[in-house]
C-alpha cells in the first residue's frame, strides 16, 4: 500500500534512534584534566548522539555545565569510593552498576583512566560490541613485547586454561557491560564494598564464564596504559596475582568441569623490538633466588619442577629459556600452595617473583632472537590448556605423590 | 656422738620420705587429672567432628555470606573446633590438677609455696618459647624473600641474623621468666644481642658499598651535561611495564 505525499506529511515521523543512544557511559576513573579530552573523544566517537556521561563530582565547574557538546553529563557522587585509579576496583563496577539502573540504560561503557589516549574508533567499537548479543565486551589491546607482562605470563593463560574464555585481557581497563553483567559484577563488588574493601579487585571475565553470559572482544589498537602508583613488583605481583588466585580458588567448582578449547588465535604480525635487549638483572634475580629460595620453593613445588629450576640456573645467557611447560606447572603449584596456605600467603607471591622474572628474561630473549610475542604467548596458553588435567587432579587430590 | 651422727640422718631421711609422701599424692592428682580430661576431651572431640561432618558445618559456614573468611583444606572449620574442644580440655585438666595439687598441702606448706608458681610459671615459658620461635621463623622468611627480591647478595645471612635475634630474646626472656640464671642471663643477652645487632650492622654496611656506589654513579651520569666532549648517552632500554 503506496502512501500519498499528504498522508506522509500527515503522520508523525518516527525517528528510530541508533542503539547507541541507549548507551550509559562511565568514567569512573577519570583525573580532573583527563576530563576533558576524554569527553572531546566521546564526541567524536558518537557524533550527534545524546549520550549519557556519568563522572564522579571531582571537577569543581563540572557542575555548572551539565553538557558537553550532544552529551548529558551526569556527575555523581559514589556510593562507594576507591583509592584506586589505574585500574578498576569493586567500588568501580559497583558505581556503574547503580548508574546504569538509575538511569534505565540497557547497556554500559566502563572506561578506565586515560581513555581519552583511544582512538573515537575503539571506543566506537566497544560500545557496539557492548550492544551486541554479549553481556561482557572486553578491550582487546596490542601491547609491545615489553608491556603487559604480567597478563601474558599469568592473568591470560590461566584465565583461558581455567575459564574456556577468549579474552586476551582479562584485566581490561575498558569494558562493555549489559545491564545484567553488570548487575552480576556488583553484587560480586558489595561484598567487597560491605567489608570496606573499595580497592579489591574483580576478574569480570571469570565471573562472565561462569555465568554463561557471552563474552566478545573489541579491538583497541593504541591506548596509554595508566601506570600503578607503586612500582615495586612485589607488591604488584601480591595485590593482582594474589587476587587471581583466590578467584580461582572461590570459582573451583565451575572450572574444573568445564572443559571447551579455546580455538586458536590469529596472530597479526608485529614489528620486533628495536632497542637492545637487557635481561642481566632479571637473570640475576633469578640466579640469587635460585641460592636463597631453594628451600621454599621445595614446600610448593615438585621434584620435577625442582629439577628444572636447576637445569635453568646453569644455562647461559644466550640460551636461557623457560620451557612453557615448566613454566605452567610453576604457576598451577603456586596456585594450589596458594589454596592450601602451605606458606603464609604472602611469602608464596613474594617466592613467585624471581621465577617470573626468570620467565620474562626468557620470553623476551625468545622475542629477540625473532619470534612473534604473541605466537609465544598463544603457546604457553595452549601449554596451560593442556596441563590442567594436572592442576584439576591435584586440587582434588593433594596429598597424591608427585614427582 | 655416732649416735648424734645417726640420729641427725635417720631423722632427715624421715622428713624427706615423708615430704615426698606429701608430694606424691598430690603429683599423681596433677597427672590423673590431665590424663583423664585430656581423653575426656579426644572422646568429645571425635563426636564433635562425626556430628559437625553430618550436619555439613564446613559447607554451611562457607556459604553464609556474612562469614567471608577463607579456610584451607587443611584448616577446616570443623577441624578447628574440635580441635579447640580437645585442647580447653587439656588445659582444664592441666587447671584442675594444679587446684587439687594445691589442696594436697596445707596452705602454709613450703613445697607448695615453691612448686605451684614454679608450675604455672613454666607453662607460660612454653608458650613464650612456642611463640617465640613461630616469630622467629616468620621474620627470617620474610626478611629472606624481601632481600632475594630487593637484590641483596647478603640476604641468607641477614634472614639467619634476625632469626637469631629473635630466638635468642626469646631465650633470655624464657629464662627470667623461669628466673633462672639470674643475672648472668640479663648479661649474656644483652653481650649476644649487641654482637649480633652490630654484626648485622658491618654486613649491611660493607655488602651494601656496592649498591651506595652505583646509586652515587647514577647521579653523577645524570649531572654531566650533554655538550660535555666527554659524554656519551646511555644505551636506552625499553621500560619494562609488569602491568
Amino acid at each position: 500500500m503506496a502512501s500519498t505525499p499528504a498522508n506522509t506529511a500527515a503522520a508523525p515521523v518516527e525517528v528510530t534512534p541508533p542503539p547507541e543512544a541507549n548507551l550509559l557511559i562511565h568514567l569512573s576513573t577519570v583525573s580532573p584534566e583527563a576530563l576533558e579530552p576524554a569527553l572531546a573523544n566521546l564526541a567524536l566517537a558518537f557524533p550527534g548522539l545524546p549520550l549519557t556521561v556519568a563522572v564522579p563530582d571531582i571537577a569543581p565547574n563540572l557542575t555548572a555545565t551539565n553538557s558537553f557538546n550532544t552529551f548529558q553529563l551526569f556527575p555523581y557522587t559514589p556510593a562507594a569510593t576507591s583509592t584506586t585509579s589505574w585500574i578498576l576496583t569493586a567500588a568501580d563496577y559497583f558505581n556503574t552498576f547503580k548508574l546504569a539502573q538509575e538511569r534505565n540504560a540497557p547497556a554500559c561503557l566502563l572506561l578506565g583512566a586515560e581513555s581519552h589516549t583511544m582512538s573515537p574508533e575503539s571506543i566506537r567499537n566497544l560500545g557496539a560490541a557492548a550492544l551486541s548479543n554479549s553481556d561482557l565486551a572486553v578491550a582487546h589491546y596490542h601491547p609491545r613485547p615489553h608491556e603487559g607482562l604480567l597478563n601474558s605470563a599469568i592473568f591470560y593463560p590461566v584465565t583461558r586454561a581455567l575459564f574456556c574464555a577468549r579474552p586476551r585481557f582479562p584485566l581490561a581497563l575498558d569494558l562493555g557491560l549489559s545491564l545484567r553483567m553488570a548487575e552480576r559484577l556488583a553484587t560480586v563488588a558489595q561484598r567487597f564494598t560491605a567489608a570496606n574493601q573499595e580497592d579489591a579487585l574483580i576478574w569480570p571475565v571469570s565471573e562472565a564464564a561462569v555465568a554463561g553470559f557471552p563474552i566478545t572482544e573489541a579491538d583497541i589498537p593504541h591506548r596509554t596504559a595508566p601506570q600503578p602508583a607503586a612500582t615495586d613488583l612485589n607488591a604488584l605481583l601480591g595485590q593482582i596475582a594474589g587476587s587471581l588466585f583466590s578467584d580461582v580458588e572461590s570459582k573451583a567448582p565451575f572450572w574444573q568441569r568445564a572443559r571447551a578449547t579455546v580455538p586458536a588465535r590469529t596472530i597479526t604480525a608485529v614489528p620486533g623490538p628495536t632497542e637492545p635487549l637487557n635481561v642481566t638483572s632479571m637473570l640475576e634475580s633469578f640466579h640469587l633466588a635460585y641460592s636463597n629460595l631453594h628451600e621454599i620453593w621445595a614446600l610448593v613445588l615438585p621434584p620435577h619442577t625442582l629439577l628444572g629450576l636447576k637445569r635453568l640456573s646453569v644455562m647461559p645467557q644466550e640460551a636461557f629459556r623457560m620451557a612453557d611447560n615448566l613454566w605452567t606447572r610453576i604457576v598451577y603449584d603456586f596456585i594450589l600452595a596458594y589454596r592450601l596456605r602451605t606458606i603464609n600467603r604472602g611469602h608464596l607471591l613474594g617466592a613467585l617473583t624471581p621465577l617470573y622474572l626468570a620467565w620474562v628474561a626468557s620470553h623476551l630473549i625468545l622475542v629477540h632472537s625473532g619470534i612473534p610475542a604473541e605466537r609465544h604467548i598463544e603457546e604457553l596458553a595452549i601449554a596451560f590448556e593442556t596441563d590442567k588435567p594436572y592442576l584439576v587432579s591435584r586440587w582434588r587430590w593433594p596429598d597424591r605423590f608427585n614427582p | 656422738m655416732w649416735q648424734q651422727v645417726e640420729l641427725a640422718l635417720s631423722q632427715s631421711a624421715h622428713r624427706a620420705l615423708v615430704t615426698l609422701a606429701n608430694f606424691l599424692p598430690g603429683l599423681l592428682a596433677l597427672m590423673l587429672a590431665v590424663l583423664i580430661m585430656t581423653a575426656f576431651g579426644a572422646l568429645l572431640a571425635v563426636l564433635l567432628r562425626r556430628l559437625l561432618v553430618a550436619i555439613r558445618f564446613d559447607e554451611r559456614l562457607t556459604r553464609n555470606p556474612l562469614i567471608s573468611l577463607d579456610w584451607a583444606p587443611s584448616h577446616s572449620p570443623t577441624l578447628l573446633v574440635t580441635r579447640g574442644v580437645f585442647w580447653a580440655h587439656v588445659v582444664l585438666g592441666g587447671l584442675i590438677g594444679i587446684s587439687a595439687f594445691d589442696a594436697a598441702y596445707a596452705g602454709n606448706s613450703q613445697m607448695s609455696f615453691f612448686l605451684l608458681p614454679y608450675l604455672t610459671h613454666s607453662v607460660g615459658a612454653i608458650l613464650l618459647f612456642i611463640a617465640g620461635t613461630l616469630l622467629a621463623r616468620y621474620l627470617a622468611r620474610t626478611v629472606l624473600i624481601e632481600a632475594v627480591n630487593a637484590r641483596l647478595h647478603y640476604a641468607r645471612f641477614l634472614s639467619i641474623g634476625v632469626k637469631w635475634l629473635v630466638l635468642v630474646l626469646t631465650t633470655a626472656m624464657v629464662l627470667d621468666h623461669l628466673e633462672i640464671g639470674g643475672t648472668v642471663v640479663d648479661l649474656a643477652f644483652g653481650i649476644l644481642f649487641g654482637g649480633i645487632v652490630l654484626t648485622l650492622a658491618l654486613a649491611i654496611g660493607i655488602g651494601s658499598r656496592d649498591i651506595v656506589s652505583r646509586s652515587l654513579e647514577r647521579n653523577v651520569d645524570t649531572e654531566v651535561l650533554p655538550g660535555d666532549p666527554t659524554y656519551k648517552p646511555p644505551i636506552t632500554h625499553e621500560t619494562l611495564r609488569h602491568f
